[in-house]
């Protein structure tokens, strides 16, 4: 079964139907599980793809993809935009939603096996954690151990963002990601739930913004740890920024710690190895993450080189 | 159901939906435009890109409602009427391919990129990395990439705006126009589709099976009814739709009684570990992970060996125990160990069978051994000879996994003969990264005594192969084979684990050997402070590969290398060597027939072609006697069954050496026969058998369809990487490969197999790892986002260089190199990171975890 509804009025999500909007997370998950629920497709909602701004900021439609958010929020929004150009490939990017990238499923191994059972897929354990964990988590909070998949939702993170719902109301960032303890949820949306539009707060003037991902092959490969970071820079002082980090919990982190660094400072040597240094504070790696500690120090750091070399 | 309307290639259609499909799958199967493939399902490959009003997207992850009111177009649409793109002619002309399977996809996506920079740039050329980004999400297994770069490049340059271009091989337009037909595209009328049902846990014992809808069903498991991995077949079903025929296999009551297991090596050798194999009978039944005769070996538990290759053997140790005891300065004692490669074909295992009519049975199978399959599925089914043809035309890529009878081809043979009707089995990406066989891993310990002034006095290896639920993978014995007669001892042993089975792949057990006997001389070579090439010329008693150190040490890579551990910034740079070495192996039963047939040239036998070029190869060969060009030439290979003529397996790289110099000798001879005036010579025809060589020396081993011939074919890989210290990641920059192979027939191509060889050897280095759950044995990667292959954007500089000389006893003057050019690429990039940073990374793949560790 298929449904096309033309306006958000007329969602209506039956039980155990899903939502689409790109398709490129579900589309992968219906064949591995040679599943068939009802579809509810949204691209034919009127409004549902399209940026428009405003004095009060961004309102991207949940079906924007993510070629035309790298591509126009560039200028204004640099590090959400840099960020995510980076994700994926090109061709998922033309596709692929912010809607659908902020709720995509976990891209934790033993949730997408088939002959696995876990938290997430209606178990009662988790697997990795006893198990292989070379990707999973170096803060260790709660009982799942794979981090969230969203890199946009790292970047949002350092915006005042709020998600508008197709009836209309409202969330936070925080209100949909959760502290990540819940280890059954990639999300804490009510099933039925239907991101219409994120409204993102106007970018800083001359604002500044920096992305890293850490990886072992050239591009195109899930993030082993991510960052990112938006500043501004009066006379080479920071005076605002917001940065976070990615692929190290089971929801991407804000590092208020590292900022409280960084800010009224100048971006030195020192001032980076500080900062990063900050980031990892607290980290409680898993048998086979250790190396993600490093790896937060060298993203960030590298991250925040990158931020320092896009102001000259 | 929802009707839409679309346009595919200028063509309006109508497809009716049910909205979960996929436009790959409708585009394939309702469309029957087959040129758009699926490989990894999952969007990283693009192997099933199509254009949807000119943006390229993944066909596997584009909801086929997307097409709605849309224009589409596939690779067959690509071109304007009737010619080609520009990006396609390059693709030919710089041979931006191999097996082809990735190249729709690739083709595709491209075109996009020239046009969108030539509107920006004109005709100047983009670099490797722009082109790199921009082509992010395509793989090729081949690792075609260097003619890819080439192919992008010159498009963008405007190369083949007007020009037709000649393709480099003659399949070549087939492969960039989508017309290639693979097993995988068979579709027939009425065929059911069959998928294999398999078993979810790592052992145990398998009860009757019985379904109350599957009436199309046969049992795939051996009298013992014991499943020993989890992945193993059990069972295949069949229905009208995949769909179907999936959920018939979920539903299907299998009981299992489980029994104890064990996944991990340390754990199966333990005193009280359950036993893989339980008993003599069943240790029989063990699968062979080697392409050559199984050596008898004894068991302990679930260890197998070891098996000694001594020369000394004795005296090795007791020079080893001296060395150790005195601490001397020329000891290396290393341990290594590789990780279980996939071979990842970009085509899965596929096979079509069609036997409604009981007095003739059709294959189509993906197979890189067409002529053994055909006559062993002959025998298994008992066909009479002129009731079964096979068929494997293009193949997808095989690498050492298609050589064998596999339980796709017996399955699906098996269901067409009870169903009577045409039958498609085609394993899905998982499968394949699951159970269609692997290269082992491995563990190695090291000893090597060299003396102060550099002569290697001793020699103990001992290797254990992580087989799985294979067995024969012997490997360190290949390391006693390289340089010199000094006393060495190699013990090779097998640990059998419930694990996927070891299989052969491209050149068994040479990057494992390699990986620790050339860093272990590297090691050596540091110790005492010697040059590692002047150490390997003291040793090397191969004049061939003594030529090659001489081109190596010329290369100004090599001369600038900087000293080992000297570097103190992020980024160090670094140089490695290593060399290979390989069997020169023949089918001396090959036989060609050349004929004239509608007037033109016709060359055939029942050999394959899976991207190495014997089509190619073999029109080239026949050309050239004619004088005429190699378009003139038809070739027909890749089918077997009544009319056809012995050809050879491609593996144990004796493809070309088998079918080249006899193409020739056949050529000859009907050119003897007939003249050139090929108008009144119609049907004429002259064959020739391969035979042996011209040599004074007797061959030393001979059985079916295979001779180890006289002479080692070598290699020496030169490579140089960039370590970021900080974020633990390497960057091969260039590779330098030089190989003694005698003359590379097909030149352009044998550049292609060595360029892809070092790719697959950087996967090898730095990424590929199967990893399975050590509670379960499930394996984790198997996707292609979690079983990394190289990308576009990893490729080196990479340089071919072929010595000609020393293979004058070979007919043609040369021999194969599929496999020798894959031995040393992970070697010398191991080299090459132990010069960077000196750290010597031991363990497989060199990840950025493991390099953080070492450089901590
Ligand atoms: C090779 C590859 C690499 C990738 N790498 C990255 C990466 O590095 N970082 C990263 O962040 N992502 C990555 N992705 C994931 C990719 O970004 C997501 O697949 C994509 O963003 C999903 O968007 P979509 O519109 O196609 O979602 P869909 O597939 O349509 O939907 C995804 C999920 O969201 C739900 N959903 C969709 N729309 C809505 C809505 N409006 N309201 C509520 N729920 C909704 C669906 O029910 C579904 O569960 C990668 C994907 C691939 C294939
Ligand atoms: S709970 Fe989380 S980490 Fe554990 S298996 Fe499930 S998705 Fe993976
Ligand atoms: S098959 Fe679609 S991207 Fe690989
Ligand atoms: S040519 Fe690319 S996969 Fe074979």
């Amino acid at each position: 079964m298929i449904q096309f509804p033309d306006s958000y009025d007329t969602i209506e999500v039956p039980a155990g139907g899903v939502v689409r909007s790109g398709g490129t997370d579900l589309q992968q998950r219906l064949r591995a599980e040679n599943a068939r629920p009802t579809i509810v497709d949204l691209t034919g909602v009127d409004g549902f793809a399209g940026i428009s701004s405003s004095p009060d900021g961004v309102r991207i439609g949940g079906g924007t993809t993510m070629a035309a958010v790298a591509a126009e929020l560039d200028a204004s929004h640099p590090a959400l935009a840099i960020a995510t150009g980076s994700l994926a490939t090109p061709q998922v990017r033309a596709y692929g939603t912010i809607a659908g990238n902020l709720t995509q499923h976990t891209r934790c191994w033993y949730y997408r096996h088939p002959e696995m059972s876990c938290f997430k897929s209606g178990g009662d354990s988790c697997p990795a954690r006893t198990g292989r964990h070379l990707y999973g988590v170096v803060f260790d909070r709660g009982e799942c151990v794979h981090p969230h998949p969203s890199t946009i939702a790292m970047a949002l993170l350092c915006y005042e963002t709020t998600l508008i719902l197709a009836d209309g109301s409202s969330k936070t960032m925080d209100e949909l990601l959760g502290d990540g303890n819940d280890p059954t949820r990639d999300h804490l949306l009510a099933d039925g739930d239907v991101i219409a539009a994120v409204h993102v707060e106007p970018g800083w003037t001359d604002e500044r913004g920096a992305y890293f991902r850490s990886i072992s092959r050239f591009e195109a490969e899930w993030p082993l740890v991510e960052a990112v970071v938006r500043a501004r820079v009066d006379d080479g002082v920071i005076a605002e920024v917001a940065l976070a980090v990615g692929g190290v919990a089971t929801v991407p982190l804000r590092m208020t710690a590292a900022e409280a660094i960084l800010v009224s400072s100048e971006l030195t040597d020192e001032t980076i190895a500080a900062a990063a240094a900050a980031c990892t504070e607290g980290a409680n790696p898993l048998p086979e993450t250790g190396y993600k500690v490093d790896l937060v120090l060298a993203t960030v750091t590298e991250t925040l080189e990158r931020l320092r070399a896009a102001g000259e | 159901m929802v009707a839409i309307q679309t346009t595919v290639n200028g063509e309006a259609h109508e497809l009716q939906l049910d909205g979960h499909e996929s436009a790959v799958d409708v585009i394939r199967e309702q469309l029957g435009l087959t040129g758009t493939k699926l490989v990894c399902a999952g969007g990283v490959c693009g192997a099933c890109t199509v254009q949807i009003d000119g943006t390229p997207a993944v066909g596997c992850l584009t909801p086929a409602t997307a097409l709605r009111d849309r224009e589409v177009t596939t690779v067959e649409g690509l071109g304007t009427d009737g010619d080609l793109h520009p990006v396609q002619r390059a693709f030919m002309a710089h041979d931006g391919l191999q097996c082809g399977y990735c190249t729709p996809g690739f083709v595709v996506d491209a075109a996009t990129f020239v046009d969108r920079w030539q509107r920006e740039h004109g005709t100047s050329e983009p670099d490797r990395h722009t082109i790199a980004d921009a082509l992010a999400g395509h793989l090729c297994r081949c690792g075609a990439y260097e003619g890819i770069y080439r192919a992008v490049a010159a498009a963008c340059r405007g190369d083949f705006a007007s020009e037709t271009g000649v393709s480099l091989r003659v399949d070549g337009r087939a492969k960039v126009t989508g017309d290639a037909v693979y097993t995988a595209d068979v579709y027939p009328d009425d065929a059911l589709e069959a998928v294999i049902v398999r078993s979810p846990i790592a052992a145990g014992t398998v009860g009757p099976i019985s379904s109350d809808s599957a009436e199309h069903l046969v049992d795939l498991l051996d009298d013992d009814r014991r499943v020993r991995y989890a992945g193993q077949p059990i069972a295949a079903v069949a229905a009208p739709t995949l769909i179907e025929a999936r959920q018939l296999a979920a539903d299907l009551s299998v009981r299992i009684e489980p029994a104890p297991f064990v996944i991990d090596p340390d754990d199966a050798l333990a005193s009280d570990a359950p036993l893989v194999y339980e008993s003599r009978a069943a240790k029989k039944t063990a699968p062979n992970a080697a392409e050559g005769p199984m050596a008898p070996a004894r068991w302990q538990g679930n260890l197998r060996g070891p098996n000694p290759t001594p020369w000394l053997g004795t005296l090795a140790k007791r020079r080893v125990k001296k060395a150790r005891s005195q601490g001397a300065k020329g000891h290396v004692a290393l341990h290594f160990e590789t990780a279980v490669q996939l071979h990842s074909s970009f085509e899965p295992h596929a096979t079509v069978a069609d036997w409604s009519d009981p007095d003739r049975l059709r294959v189509w199978t993906s197979t890189q051994a067409l002529d053994h399959v055909a006559h062993e599925l002959a025998d298994h089914f008992g066909v009479e000879p002129g009731k079964i043809d096979v068929v494997s035309d293009f193949i997808g890529g095989g690498f050492g996994s298609k050589l064998s009878v596999t339980p796709d081809m017996t399955a699906a043979i098996e269901l067409s003969r009870r169903a009577r009707k045409p039958v498609r089995l085609v394993l899905s990406r998982a499968e394949e990264l699951t159970a269609t066989g692997n290269r082992p891993g491995s563990r190695t310990d090291v000893d090597m005594v060299v003396s102060d002034d550099g002569d290697l006095d001793a020699m103990v290896l001992d290797g254990q192969s992580l087989t799985g639920v294979s067995i024969n993978s012997p490997y360190t014995a290949l390391a006693t084979l390289v340089y010199g007669r000094s006393p060495r001892l190699a013990r090779d042993s097998d640990i059998v684990a419930n694990a996927p089975p070891g299989t052969p792949f491209r050149g068994p057990g040479g990057p494992t050997y390699a990986w620790a006997l050339e860093q272990s001389v590297d090691q050596a070579a540091h110790q005492i402070g010697m040059d590692p090439i002047d150490l390997r010329r003291r040793w090397d008693g191969n004049d061939k590969r003594q030529a090659l150190y001489d081109w190596a040490s010329n290369l100004p890579v090599w001369s600038d290398r900087p000293a080992t551990g000297t570097q103190t910034g992020r980024y160090q740079r670094g140089v490695g060597i290593a060399s290979g070495n390989w069997l020169y192996m023949v089918d001396p039963d090959t036989e060609v027939e050349v004929s004239v047939c509608h007037g033109r040239l016709l060359v055939r036998n029942a050999t394959q072609d899976m991207g190495t070029g014997s089509k190619t190869v073999l029109a080239r060969a026949v050309a050239g006697v004619f004088d005429v060009p190699v378009a003139d030439v038809d070739v027909e290979i890749g089918r077997a069954g009544s009319r056809a003529l012995h050809g050879p397996t491609s593996g144990g790289s004796r493809t070309t050496a088998s079918i080249h110099s006899t193409a020739i000798e056949a050529a000859e001879k009907l050119k003897a026969e007939v003249g050139v005036d090929l108008g009144s010579a119609e049907g004429a025809s002259a064959t020739a058998t391969r035979g042996g060589d011209h040599s004074m020396r007797p061959v030393p081993i001979t059985f079916a369809n295979l001779q180890l011939g006289r002479g080692f074919s070598a290699a020496v890989h030169v490579s140089e990487v960039e370590v970021d210290t900080l974020t633990g990641k390497t960057r091969v920059v260039s590779v330098h490969g030089g190989l003694a192979i005698g003359v590379p027939h097909a030149r352009e191509l044998a550049i292609s197999q060595c360029e892809g060889s070092i790719i697959q050897g950087i996967g090898l280095a730095l990424y590929e790892n199967q990893i399975l759950d050590p509670h379960s044995g499930v394996t984790l990667t198997s996707n292609l986002e979690d079983y990394r292959i190289p990308q576009l954007g990893d490729t080196p500089e990479i340089t071919i260089h072929f010595h000609e000389p020393g293979w004058e006893h070979v007919p043609g003057g040369g021999v194969g190199l599929g496999e020798v050019a894959t031995i040393s690429p992970a070697a010398s990039v191991g080299n090459a990171i132990f010069n960077a940073t000196g750290h010597r990374p031991t363990t497989l793949p060199v990840r950025p975890d493991r390099l953080l560790e070492g450089l901590r």
